[in-house]
């Protein structure tokens, strides 16, 4: 089960879903903080639960509040950077793109591939830390190679 | 020669697979070392405030800026203050603003979701020194807990 979880952990890094961030949260993980990780996550999970809502909401009332969608996404990319969440970074910043160019055609698709990534994203990390919660944590926070 | 501060903008392309220069485990403080978080998002405080903490500083963290203003007023003193440009009611630029007002001298980092030359500008004039990507690298955090330690002194 150790390999199984290295080899979800790997997999994580290798398909861009995590990044080195990540790795410094594991950095932040010890005897004391047994479960920093997973806690962290689950805030951000939580907290971006909210946003990803309130950036639904707002893409319903026409016609769009760009600067309103700007500031959800700021804190939503800012938030998901902090966990090292790459390729949910990558969509953040594309809304983003959108957003100033007031492009509301391109606001909802890159927004449809952002829920996209997050919900792909979420399930392999409940499962990574599910997996991890049976075998105990990794002894170190090894870099991908 | 001291190494100059980082721009605040370069930080190594994981992606690339560029062997990273610092990690928050490399620094060793033989001062005490104190930092101020301001940060509107809880989880992304504990963050910040556990890698500072990793590095040797005491931390305090707050949620906005008002709290980070109070808190300077009333005397409080910090080596670092990290702030968060996106700050609920009064922003990150304002809070370093009226920190500085206050006479305030410490080392100021500014942190954004998005970083631009604009944003920059703008966080310099107001008073900051360093601009950076949030969250802070160890890259960009090192170098300065080093010079704020006096490491470089007898570069």
């Amino acid at each position: 089960m150790r390999r199984q979880l290295a080899i979800m952990r790997q997999s994580l890094f290798d398909q861009g879903y995590l990044d080195e961030q990540f790795i410094e949260l594991e950095e932040l993980q010890d005897d004391a903080n047994p479960n920093f990780v997973e806690e962290v996550v689950t805030l951000y999970f939580r907290d971006s639960a909210r946003l990803i809502l309130n950036i639904q909401q707002a893409l319903e009332r026409k016609p769009f509040d760009f600067n309103k969608l700007d500031g959800y996404m700021h804190q939503f990319k800012g938030s998901s950077s902090s966990i090292g969440a790459n390729k949910v970074k990558a969509e953040s910043t594309l809304f983003r793109e959108y957003c100033r160019s007031a492009n509301a055609e391109g606001c909802l698709r890159a927004f449809q591939q952002l829920k996209k990534e997050y919900a792909t994203l979420r399930k392999k990390l409940e499962a990574y830390f599910q997996l991890a919660r049976q075998t105990g944590p990794l002894e170190t926070a090894s870099r991908p190679k | 020669m001291a190494p100059a501060f980082p721009s605040g903008d370069d930080r190594a392309d994981f992606g690339t697979g560029e062997h990273k220069q610092f990690s928050f485990h490399d620094i060793v403080l033989r001062n005490r070392l104190t930092a101020l978080v301001v940060d509107g998002v809880d989880f992304c405080r504990l963050v910040e405030q556990g890698f500072l903490r990793s590095c040797g500083l005491e931390t305090q963290g707050v949620n906005n800026g008002d709290a980070a203003v109070e808190l300077i007023a009333s005397g409080a003193k910090f080596d670092l203050i990290i702030i968060d440009m996106f700050l609920p009611v009064m922003d990150g630029l304002e809070t370093t603003r009226r920190i500085r007002a206050l006479g305030e001298r410490c080392k100021i980092v500014g942190v954004s979701a998005y970083i631009g030359e604009n944003d920059r500008e703008a966080f310099l004039a107001a008073g900051g020194d360093v601009f950076s990507e949030k969250p802070v690298s160890p890259e960009v955090l090192i170098p300065i807990l080093r010079e704020l330690d006096g490491q470089y002194s007898n570069i």
